[in-house]
């Protein structure tokens, strides 16, 4: 069976810098990949590409064996693959509820003269979808808020609402752009939680992240970039030891005295 | 065709055409370093029209003194215009830019009409009659000054832009605004400076060209909308594109006016505005700023 | 659901009263301001669904009233066309313009779109008053004749101010109706979600371009036929359709009712179309005030009456604390 999300030589280039170099790997279904890299190795520049937010120069990417290359963003999000903002976003001046709501109003079937004219199927449409959406806000823990404007969220509540906004329209593939940047470790647990249960219902997942002992912790398997190259891809313990992704992080000097360390 | 006619369509297209570019110029200045729409950049211009014929017809200024006195007071009136205003909504969003400064052109233009007619008045003095004859071709000394003044105008500002550091951090906000803040430009010095300029470039223009045509309050309004055409048909934040499209305006104007009806132009103008921001968004000579 | 059902009861009987002042009045000045409102109302409604619900601030919307108006005029004059199908047909060719312009300039930028949209209504006035051979040059279309409507049992012939004000209020409640409708269905809600957040309306599948297209051919449609009502009220079609007057009272409308509130633009343009008789102001002086208006909001409260409403309704939900389990 062939992997859920292949990425080919993805390549992209910022006036004259080459901010992602041919990167390719592979993405299998029900796993939780961490994508990890000091500043300025592509990471974001990858995810933006392969949702469509950004052009890539070069190489193509498949979900499910279906070509997604050069699909605008709207229409990825469409094909089943979502992600979230490093800049955490939200539709500020809706409720929570309405903010999960839009996130699937595209992909179930209704169309625009149906949902002017209030019909039955719309109606139907829009109960099962408030269902859906309170249930995602009791598992990320915002139902009691279900009413308010997401203006009156915290920092963490908004990224967790991100989250449920991005499983919304039961998507194969999340990508999850800094989930835990900026929030108090009691949040980064349960947001730990949260991806662990939607993981458990089904969901793909890619992690792209900072912090290294979260994605160590979560993920399965670990992809490790640098200056826009791919250095390194597999289990965590095999990552954690690796003197190319020591040397990346931390200079050569420093890596070499731990993996000396290390023994 | 009377290559004597030709000639003198041709000079007074440039004189215009030179007119055009300060205003083009100032216009496209605060939009490079502010990225900001100033829809009352005609304004300012009318105001020191007016203000020149005041102090020309009532106070019986000379035209060097008037000139100057206008410029002053606009390159200060802008420095006002920024704190004042346009301070508060620096990075607000481009619609608040546009929507204020249409809220001020529309405060300035009815209120000079509420209070000066709109009634056309003529500087008349001595000067407005003398012209200098070579050949058959005859120039008005008020067109000549007018001329002058603007590429004196025009050297200024590029000593300004480019040999003095303030100029230079001005070039690097229009051309890349997060790099030129990264390297520690301050970026609230550079506007300030930016719209003075701007609008004192509109205040000479209005000074210089008043003796020349008719001065009304409606007059900013139809100059403004040309300012735009020009600045975006020349490459929006470009400075040098603003000035020869301007001066290339001012000739076709003049020329084809001679022949044609004007009204052709001013559709000709707006059309290709239109087809540049749709076919070539960066202006015939290449965007000094992304739109 | 009851306040539902009061609010649908007191906009019915808003309306009703509405349609029955020219029986109790004869006052034709009255009767002008009603006109004034009804068709403002349909201009400002569209471009707070441009502006106020999507997010795109356009100037074109003047245009797209007097291409309505040309289109009506012109129809009826050389073809002998009724006024119905000409104001129709202006509003359809209208929201085709709405369309085309659209659709080349926002996929540019949103800058592009303000400008592109200035333009095009700068454009409109320079050829409605220099395409002689299509538009009579400034002089316009005078004269337009008395429309009428025969069905089967009834003549009606709009001869009297009374006719035109029935015409433009009906026509107006409609519009408005349908403003309502779409600004409270889920397609209003993907608008302001766009207007919102417009990438992270991307990443859930919107797409962007289809709504704002969707916004401005609807705006365009119903101003076109506005339009083509208006200048048979005016009996005549001139360049000064196109005036800017209408563009910065309709942006007025929009910014003080609050961009992105029914009602309160709904309220801004029946207060405002009523302010002329009210303040007795110089036209110059009640631009002047709608100028320093503007500069208020954009510096104060860009969010105008109706924003300043939901931020009390807001209050009401205390900020969550970040230790909440």
């Amino acid at each position: 069976m062939s992997s859920l999300l292949e990425v080919r030589g993805l390549t992209k280039r910022y006036l004259g810098l080459t901010a992602v170099d041919g990167v390719t790997f592979d993405v299998e279904r029900g796993s939780v990949v961490g994508l990890i890299g000091p500043n300025g190795s592509g990471k974001s520049t990858i995810v933006d590409c392969v949702s469509g937010f950004q052009p890539a120069h070069g190489g193509q990417w498949m979900l499910d064996g279906r070509a997604l290359t050069g699909w605008p963003a709207h229409r990825i999000a469409g094909a089943g693959l979502t992600r979230t903002f490093q800049t955490v976003r939200a539709y500020d001046e809706l409720s929570l509820l309405d903010n999960l709501c839009v996130a699937t109003q595209e992909s179930d079937g209704v169309g625009w003269l149906a949902s002017l004219a209030r019909t039955r199927r719309l109606r139907s449409t829009e109960t099962a979808a408030a269902a859906r959406a309170r249930g995602l806000l009791a598992t990320v823990g915002l139902a009691e808020y279900a009413g308010a404007p997401a203006a009156m969220l915290s920092y963490g509540q908004r990224k967790l609402l991100a989250i449920a906004a991005a499983m919304m329209a039961r998507p194969r593939l999340v990508v999850l752009d800094e989930p835990v940047a900026g929030v108090n470790p009691t949040m980064v647990r349960r947001i730990e939680d949260v991806i662990h249960q939607f993981n458990a219902e089904g969901v793909t997942l890619i992690i792209v992240e900072h912090n290294v002992d979260f994605i160590m912790s979560l993920c399965g398997r670990v992809i490790v970039l640098e200056a826009g190259r791919k250095i390194a891809d597999g289990p965590p313990s095999l990552i954690r030891n690796d003197p190319r992704v020591l040397a990346a992080y931390l200079g050569q000097s420093r890596a070499t005295e731990i993996s000396h360390e290390r023994g | 065709m009377d290559p004597g006619i030709f000639l003198q369509l041709l000079l007074n297209g440039i004189v215009i055409g030179v007119i055009y570019a300060l205003v083009a110029m100032g216009l496209s200045l605060i939009f490079g370093v502010l990225e900001l729409v100033n829809f009352a950049h005609g304004e300012f211009y009318m105001l020191a029209a007016m203000l020149a014929y005041f102090l020309t017809m009532r106070l019986s200024l000379g035209y060097a003194a008037t000139v100057a006195v206008v410029t002053i007071l606009a390159v200060c009136l802008g420095y006002v215009f920024y704190e004042a205003l346009l301070v508060h909504i620096h990075g607000g969003g481009f619609e608040r830019s546009i929507l204020l400064t249409l809220g001020l052109s529309m405060v300035l233009q009815n209120g000079a009409v509420f209070l000066f007619t709109t009634t056309p008045r003529m500087i008349e003095t001595p000067l407005s009659y003398a012209n200098i004859v070579a050949g058959s071709v005859r120039v008005s000394v008020t067109r000549v000054l007018a001329l002058a003044l603007g590429l004196v105008a025009f050297a200024a500002l590029y000593l300004i832009l480019y040999r003095t550091r303030i100029g230079r951090a001005m070039r690097g906000v229009a051309q890349n605004r997060e790099a030129a803040l990264m390297v520690g430009i301050d970026p609230r010095a550079v506007s300030r400076l930016a719209v003075a300029i701007g609008i004192g470039l509109s205040g000479l223009a209005g000074a210089a060209l008043a003796p020349v045509y008719a001065v009304h309050p409606l007059m900013g309004f139809s100059f403004v909308f040309k300012a735009f055409a020009i600045i975006i048909l020349g490459g929006l934040g470009n400075i040098a594109g603003a000035a020869i499209m301007a001066v290339a305006l001012g000739i076709v104007e003049s020329v084809v006016g001679g022949f044609l009806p004007l009204v052709m132009v001013d559709a000709l103008v707006f059309s290709s505005m239109i087809g540049m921001l749709l076919l070539r968004p960066e202006g015939l000579f290449g965007r000094g700023v992304r739109v | 659901m009851t306040r539902g059902w009061l609010g649908a009861l007191g906009a019915l009987l808003g309306v009703a009263v509405l349609f029955a002042i020219p029986r109790l009045t004869g006052n034709e000045y009255l009767l002008a301001l009603g006109i004034s409102f009804a068709t403002f109302s349909v201009l400002s409604g569209g471009l707070n669904l441009v502006y106020g619900y999507t997010g795109l601030l356009s100037f074109a919307q003047v245009g797209f009233f007097g291409i309505g108006g040309y289109t009506a005029a012109l129809l009826v004059t050389e073809r002998a066309w009724s006024l119905w199908a000409g104001a129709v047909a202006g509003g359809v060719l209208a929201a085709l313009v709405g369309l085309v312009i659209g659709y080349s300039s926002l996929r540019l930028s949103r800058h592009s779109f303000a400008i592109v949209s200035l333009s095009f209504a700068l454009l409109c006035m320079i050829v409605a008053r220099d395409w002689v051979s299509l538009t009579r040059g400034a002089m316009g279309i005078p004269g337009l004749p008395v429309p009428g409507l025969d069905l089967p049992g009834w003549r009606w012939r709009l001869s009297r101010p009374a006719d035109f004000y029935y015409l433009l209020l009906g026509f107006a409640v409609m519009a408005q109706a349908l403003f309502y409708v779409v600004v409270s269905s889920r397609l209003g809600r993907a608008m302001r979600a766009i207007k919102l957040n417009e990438p992270l309306a991307q990443s859930h599948g919107i797409d962007p371009l289809r709504y704002k297209l969707l916004a401005i051919a609807l705006s365009a449609w119903l101003a076109g036929i506005a339009g083509g009502f208006f200048v048979f009220y005016l009996t005549i079609v001139d360049p000064s359709i196109f005036d800017f007057y209408y563009t910065e009272t309709m942006l007025i409308m929009v910014i003080i009712g609050g961009p992105g509130s029914f009602w309160g633009v709904l309220g801004s343009s029946a207060v405002l179309a009523a302010l002329p008789d009210l303040l007795r102001f110089t036209t110059d002086l009640r631009m002047v005030l709608y100028g320093a208006v503007l500069i208020a909001a954009m510096l104060i409260f860009p969010g105008g009456v109706g924003g300043w409403l939901d931020r009390r309704r807001l209050r009401r939900w205390r900020r969550p604390s970040l230790t909440t389990p």
